[in-house]
């Protein structure tokens, strides 16, 4: 595997008593695998935003729920890593989640309904994961989405087509036993 | 025998590989290089663009699908000041959703084969600039189409009314040409007179009759 990507973790703390937050963190961290020892910089007590690089770190593990806890992220990137599991459903929790980049990673099961909930997202990228089951519907209420790519999955069903989905073409839905598109 | 049949394996599953992992092909790299070789660029704004192995992903106007992956997702070289004809090379890069050349002082023909050119395409603005001939019908095989900006060139002749069936088109304005004839028939939208002003002898909805 191409080992060149770089991958930003970056987490805006609005105060000084960000408890919540840091256990949220710390949960993430002892669910992941870090023979690297990358995440050995992450500092929960810090005030200014952090960015912590855990890129190409050979993380495995699996993602907690407790990242819906993190109500200040913008940037959920954790892409080209060996994460496995699903995405937990609190994910949706992330409002003002611009960017979600799980891809290129081990990640299984559905992709959240809760997910349409993310009424900021710009970039969803999914791709080059297990992920089956349908394309919730919940996602074309996304007006924001920009980039979309769900490429190289096992999803199936139908591609939708309304809402903020207009917008996308095979490109972003390629290498899945979706059903076709209708001509 | 035996070890030749290895060999083909080992190939094939690397390809395999690498088409699975959407690694870069080649050809997105082909189509900048075109796309500069095609251009006068009096102001230099494209002197980023310099191809030596390393990430297109950063070039000015270029903005890839992932990270440093290679692969073209929107192309934005507006106002530019960029001279020559459409850069016919940009077939290479295979996944381009957005184009942008609006502003520039591009002449001659919009390609009449658009759409093999760019089968993704979902905005496309051409306006401002000296694009001659005709709308090609084919832009009608564009059926992703959202975004079609052909505004303020020297575009001439008919459109063409299989136009009207790009039924995801939101935005269309042909306006500041040099066309004639009707109007295409929209299904399900219906673009306003400032679309169509600025031409010699369009009618029908929403300008007068024909």
């Amino acid at each position: 595997m191409d080992v060149s990507f770089v991958c930003l973790f970056v987490v805006a703390f609005w105060q000084v008593s960000g408890n919540v937050e840091g256990d949220a963190l710390n949960a993430l961290k002892s669910n992941l695998a870090d023979p690297y020892n990358v995440l050995q910089s992450w500092d929960p007590t810090l005030v200014n935003p952090c960015t912590c690089d855990i890129g190409d770190a050979g993380l495995s593990g699996q993602l907690v729920p407790q990242l819906g806890q993190l109500r200040h992220l913008q940037y959920l990137e954790m892409f080209n890593n060996s994460i496995s599991g699903g995405i937990p459903r609190e994910v949706g929790k992330l409002k003002k989640l611009v960017s979600l980049d799980l891809y290129l990673n081990r990640l299984s099961g559905p992709i959240p309904d809760t997910l349409g909930s993310l009424h900021r997202l710009r970039f969803l990228r999914l791709n080059n994961n297990n992920f089956s089951g349908h394309i919730p519907m919940s996602l074309t209420t996304i007006n924001t989405l920009q980039l979309l790519d769900l490429s190289n999955n096992q999803l199936t069903g139908p591609i939708p087509v309304n809402g903020s989905f207009k917008y996308f073409t095979p490109a972003s839905f390629a290498n899945n036993p979706l059903d076709p598109l209708p001509a | 025998m035996v070890s030749e049949f290895r060999a083909a394996f080992a190939l094939i599953s690397i390809l395999a590989w690498l088409l699975l992992t959407g690694h870069a092909t080649p050809s997105d790299i082909e189509c900048l290089k075109a796309i500069k070789s095609s251009f006068k660029d009096p102001n230099n704004y494209l002197a980023s663009w310099i191809f030596d192995n390393s990430s297109i992903c950063k070039f000015t106007g270029i903005e890839c699908w992932h990270q440093d992956d290679n692969k073209v997702i929107n192309i934005r070289l507006s106002g530019f000041g960029l001279k020559g004809e459409f850069p016919l090379g940009i077939a290479g890069c295979a996944s381009m959703t957005g184009l942008d050349l609006s502003g520039n002082s591009i002449h001659g023909n919009i390609p009449s084969n658009i759409s093999k050119l760019m089968t993704y395409i979902t905005s496309l603005d051409l306006s401002s600039n000296q694009f001659s001939g005709e709308i090609p019908a084919d832009l009608a095989n564009c059926s992703y189409l959202n975004v079609l900006k052909l505004d303020n060139n020297r575009l001439a002749g008919h459109i063409p009314p299989q136009i009207g069936l790009l039924n995801r088109l939101r935005t269309f304005s042909v306006a500041k040409n040099q066309l004639t004839g009707r109007i295409p028939i929209f299904r399900n939208i219906s673009f306003p007179a400032g679309s169509y002003a600025g031409n010699p002898g369009l009618c029908g909805k929403p300008l007068p009759a024909c």
